[in-house]
């Protein structure tokens, strides 16, 4: 009996402290830590059209169509597929595609999930972050700070 | 301050030649691997080979069967250790006829065989003779073709006629000879079955005659996928949906250190230490799910234990957001280390993992007093779901399941890697081979996971900070030689994860396996139910604690 | 009348008097309204109860918000939950066992609405809200109480489900198992009164047991033999099928038990019905243990409410903490344990009362 009146105890008193661990969204937003991945941001400045997002994806989620001279024309990313695994901002050598913190994104249909180039630069940035500086110490890890021969095909 | 390890003096050692020798007559050939020496025997000799290898040789873990095809034959290969010494491995192949391929069974010297061969048959294509039930098990049984062969079409679709499968609403009939007994389905759609996995039930009364879990609701070609994905990058975000319940480093783990045994890349040591700290993070919250689930299968809905599990998991989960950025898929490890360095600044992070460390004992208390000390479980739990010592061995049980059957079998302590060999902690084994000493084990488990989070936590406060060195300097593409095959396997939160992987000189692996803990623990469940009540059945599932993703992959 | 709180009267008789009724026409009139005020005052009960104030209970042992956007204090959730449930569609499993089918969710809330005819609810304001006092009025509530497990069993049989027909197996196997040593304790209180009849019984609780300096603390039966209070209260839990002992309708194990194939407003009968069974189930042990409407200060009836909805509250305290037993463990524990012990209890009243009285 011992035992089950001490669960009972251990509830109640959960009852009556009365502390919440549960967030009243929207009206809290949540905190996200800054290196949350949420949806991608792209910058068609920065933009050199060197396809190894598309190349690293592993779900075919990025589909870069070029015109005959090589010139980037449409930059489609749908994020309904994505799997947000951050390869894409990974291989970028010049940050033009960025994984905000942004969660918050509805659609009606799955098509309206492909979301082109334009839509992607208008993409908002969660609570006004942009997540770049607080990300960017692990630049040097894989572009050629080691020491050795690093292999850049 | 390390770790003590197993006392492997009295485990017989056998050199690769003294195998050789005992295998005698049988060995038609070597084709080692970069683990451990590979014999290639005739396919009927299957059943002779094993049982020396395991009688008198002493190698009585049968890890995984690996199928794969090639351009001009079958292969099965067995890898072989033993649960006393993990670091002793041999791997028996068997070729088989490429019109015909036809093999022995191992089922009567190993039950792991069982559905490993099912899954060869169902995705390779060779027959297993001597097999007592060769059937598809992760597609349905009207499939056409063997997906991972070489002939099959991957992108033609297939469309399954469910209609040549038993028909559901068929009118209950009296079986003939009068039996009382009742057949029912539990689940796909089931409350209580983790996930969707079918089990065919045989009940007499509330008492279980028979039970068979039909699996494969999630299978979702991972292997496949993985076959063709670079090593380099693109295979990474898999593994962390196979055991998608939190235990994504884990999964990780394990396929990052086969392919860097394999691309010979040495991972440096901060970067060790960040890995095991992460993935036991990741084995607590793993653990608070099972408890939480299992909790729920005996207390019903409304329990407040499930939600005070979870509660617990969100601020594991909490600490692992900060760190990697994602809560359940991390894709935090790369090959040769990790991607990201602790976050800036560094003394926020540690005060909320201390925090959280600290914290832990009241909840884990709170667990014993709603869980553990509670009559009402301990009679439904004690005595329940007990899955022998010997049985559990030769169904290949591993992790929680195998301590809770008294194996002193783990995989971090046995076969070290990271940083585990260098930290002070223990190996938590129960001897009661029922649901209530699975459920101790996991509980301490989570007791000894925090003291080796709280040791890399000082280690990696005191680091000196230019050697914080995060990533070994690997070239961006990985092109193993041809003909590397390498098994390595790490644990799991659910036990022993192993990956086999073979090279043929191109960036995508030519065969990917995954030996998956919940398969192999999955195939206990009949040993443990049949001739128990319902209610001890589902609690039996839930304290295996499998997760469909790693079980269908 | 012998035995009525105070010399008052009863609720028929006294809405005659309130609206100046008179003939036996009135007196009819009189008698339907009363029942409809009873009946309605325990479904709103139960309609706070379920969609809200279970939610809001157990969001307070699990550490979250619950309930809370729909008006204030969520309290419209009612109003929306209900309009939800009954607009859902209604799906009839085909070979479904037709009339049985229907008729099993109507007798559950049913049987337990006729139970509270006979529960003295205290008085409010000018009324007494007591339905009926029939001289066996205790055995009456315990009789219409058992009605529920054929309702059980009819829904159980009739969906043409399997889990159903092990939920409504398993129901059966339980109420049998406890309706026992239930009665039983439930005399051997009812000997210290003498009489079947509920007014009686309340009014003998309010008899001083013990005086501490200035408190009077009256003859509850709880006080009395507390040991027999904890054997009801157990038995109860097993009447109503509430944890430790909600084995026939285990979601995790029999899906929803008997309650597998049903939807929409049969759906909502069967849930309405659990809570009436468990507030009458409350009400019963209010009258018999806890006085019935005794209490100082605020009127009767309001005292009544609070003693049901604390043993409303107790079922899902244990519910939050305390796991489900086997079904053969739930078996021996009422035919070996239960049995015996509220047998010893009441022989053993029956001597001591021989021995004082």
């Amino acid at each position: 009996m011992i035992g089950i009146l001490k669960g009972m105890a251990v509830t109640m008193r959960h009852a009556l402290d009365g502390k919440k661990f549960t967030v009243k969204y929207p009206e809290e937003e949540p905190e996200v830590s800054p290196r949350f991945r949420g949806v991608h941001k792209f910058s068609q400045e920065r933009c050199i059209w060197c396809r190894q997002c598309e190349n690293v994806c592993p779900n075919d989620t990025i589909q870069i169509v070029m015109d005959d001279q090589r010139n980037g024309e449409q930059y489609n990313l749908h994020i309904g597929q994505c799997i947000y695994c951050r390869l894409c901002e990974e291989v970028c050598p010049v940050d033009a595609i960025l994984l905000t913190q942004n969660f918050e994104f509805t659609a009606d249909t799955k098509d309206e999930f492909i979301y082109n180039k334009e839509q992607l630069k208008n993409v908002p940035w969660y609570k006004g972050i942009d997540p770049l500086n607080s990300r960017n110490p692990d630049r040097g890890a894989w572009i050629g700070e080691g020491d050795g021969e690093v292999d850049y095909q | 301050m390390s770790i003590e390890l197993p006392d492997t003096t009295d485990v017989a050692e056998q050199s690769p030649e003294e195998l050789a020798e005992l295998l005698d007559e049988l060995v038609i050939g070597r084709d080692d691997h970069l683990n451990a020496p590979g014999f290639v025997i005739k396919p009927d000799t299957v059943v002779d080979a094993l049982s020396r290898l395991r009688d008198q040789a002493g190698f009585d873990h049968l890890s995984c069967v690996t199928a794969q095809e090639y351009e001009d034959r079958y292969e099965s290969i067995y890898h072989l250790t033993k649960f006393a010494d993990r670091t002793q491995e041999v791997s028996v192949v068997v070729p088989a006829d490429k019109e015909n391929p036809v093999s022995q069974s191992a089922n009567e010297v190993f039950r792991t065989a069982d559905w490993h061969e099912r899954e060869a048959y169902d995705l390779v294509g060779i027959e297993y003779e001597g097999h007592p039930d060769l059937r598809r098990i992760l597609l349905p049984d009207t499939w056409q073709g063997h997906p991972l062969g070489l002939e099959y079409d991957q992108d033609q679709p297939q469309v399954v006629s469910l209609r040549e499968h038993a028909n559901p609403l068929l009118e209950d009939q009296k079986a003939p000879g009068g039996s009382e007994t009742m057949f029912i389905n539990i689940g796909p759609h089931h409350p209580a079955t983790h996930g969707v996995l079918h089990v065919k039930a045989v009940l007499d009364g509330e008492q279980v005659v028979d039970l068979e879990p039909d699996i494969g609701y999630l299978h979702r070609c991972e292997e496949q996928m993985c076959q063709s994905s670079t090593y380099r990058y693109q295979i990474m975000p898999y593994p962390d949906r196979w055991d998608y319940i939190s235990a994504g480093l884990l999964n990780e783990w394990a396929y990052a250190r086969a392919a860097e045994d394999m691309a010979d890349i040495d991972v440096p040591e901060y970067a060790q230490v960040i890995r095991t700290m992460g993935a036991e993070l990741c084995r607590m919250a793993a653990h608070f799910l099972a408890l939480g689930t299992f909790a729920l299968d005996i207390y019903g809905d409304f329990t407040a234990i499930f939600m005070y599990s979870i509660r617990d998991r969100e601020k594991v989960q909490n600490i692992l957001e900060e760190l990697t950025g994602q809560r359940l898929m991390f894709n935090y490890f790369r090959l040769g280390g990790v991607v990201w360095d602790l976050p800036e600044p560094r003394e926020e992070f540690f005060e909320m993992t201390r925090d959280f460390l600290d914290e832990l004992p009241t909840a884990v208390q709170e667990y014993h007093d709603m869980i553990t000390s509670n009559e009402i479980l301990q009679m439904r739990t004690i005595d329940t779901g007990v899955l022998p010592k010997e049985v559990a061995k030769s169904y290949g049980a591993t992790g929680p399941v195998a301590r809770g059957s008294g194996i002193d079998y783990d995989l971090r302590r046995d076969d070290p890697y990271g940083y585990y060999e260098n930290l002070d902690w223990d190996v938590v084994v129960e001897d009661g081979c029922d649901n209530y000493s699975r459920l101790l084990v996991r509980m301490r488990e989570v007791e000894q996971s925090a003291r080796i989070v709280e040791q890399c936590i000082d280690l990696l406060e005191d680091w000196p900070e230019d050697e914080r060195n995060i990533q070994a300097n690997v070239p961006r593409t990985i092109k193993p030689d041809d003909d590397t095959e390498i098994y390595r396997a790490v644990e799991g939160a659910k036990g022993e994860l192993g990956i086999y992987m073979r090279a043929d000189g191109t960036e995508k692996p030519a065969r990917f396996k995954i030996r998956s803990p919940c398969f192999s623990n999955l195939q206990t469940l009949p040993e443990m139910s049949n001739g128990e009540y319902v209610p001890d059945a589902i609690a039996s599932l839930g304290s295996l604690d499998i997760v469909l993703g790693e079980v269908d992959r | 009348m012998p035995g009525l709180l105070q010399g008052e009267v009863l609720l028929p008789e006294g809405l005659a008097n309130l609206l100046g009724l008179g003939g036996p026409l009135g007196e009819a009139i009189a008698t339907l309204l009363a029942a409809f005020i009873v009946g309605n005052i325990m479904l709103a009960m139960t309609g706070v109860a379920g969609p809200w104030a279970k939610r809001k209970i157990t969001a307070a042992f699990t550490d979250r918000y619950a309930v809370d956007r729909i008006g204030p204090f969520g309290l419209l959730t009612i109003v929306t939950d209900s309009v939800r449930l009954l607009s859902k569609e209604l799906i009839i499993p085909t070979n479904a066992d037709r009339p049985s089918y229907d008729i099993a969710p109507v007798i559950l809330p049913a049987s337990a609405l006729l139970g509270f005819a006979v529960i003295p609810m205290g008085e409010l304001g000018p009324l007494n809200i007591h339905l009926a006092d029939p001289e066996a009025g205790l055995a009456l509530v315990f009789a219409f109480a058992s009605i529920a497990s054929v309702s059980l069993v009819m829904g159980g049989y009739a969906s043409n489900n399997k889990y159903s027909l092990m939920g409504g197996l398993r129901a059966v196997a339980q109420n049998i198992a406890y309706e026992i040593p239930l009665i039983v304790t439930a005399m051997s209180v009812v000997i210290f009164a003498g009489s079947l009849q509920m007014s009686t019984i309340v009014a003998e609780q309010s008899a001083t047991l013990i005086s501490l300096g200035g408190f009077s603390i009256p003859a509850w039966y709880a006080f009395v033999n507390p040991f027999a209070f904890v054997l009801f209260l157990a038995a109860n839990m097993a009447e109503i099928g509430r944890n430790p002992f909600d084995i026939p309708e285990a979601p995790t194990e029999i899906v929803g038990g008997y309650q597998t194939e049903y939807s929409s407003v049969y759906f909502v009968l069967f849930y309405l019905g659990e809570f009436l069974h468990v507030f009458l189930g409350g009400a019963i042990m209010a009258t018999v243990f806890l006085g019935g409407p005794a209490g100082p200060v605020l009127p009767g009836f309001v005292w009544f409410v609070i003693k049901i909805w604390a043993f409303f509250l107790f079922t899902q305290w244990a519910r939050s903490a305390l796991p489900r037993v086997r079904i053969d463990q739930l078996i021996e524990i009422g035919w070996k344990g239960m049995l015996v012990l509220s047998f010893a209890n009441l022989v053993l009243t029956a001597i001591i009362v021989g021995v004082i009285a």
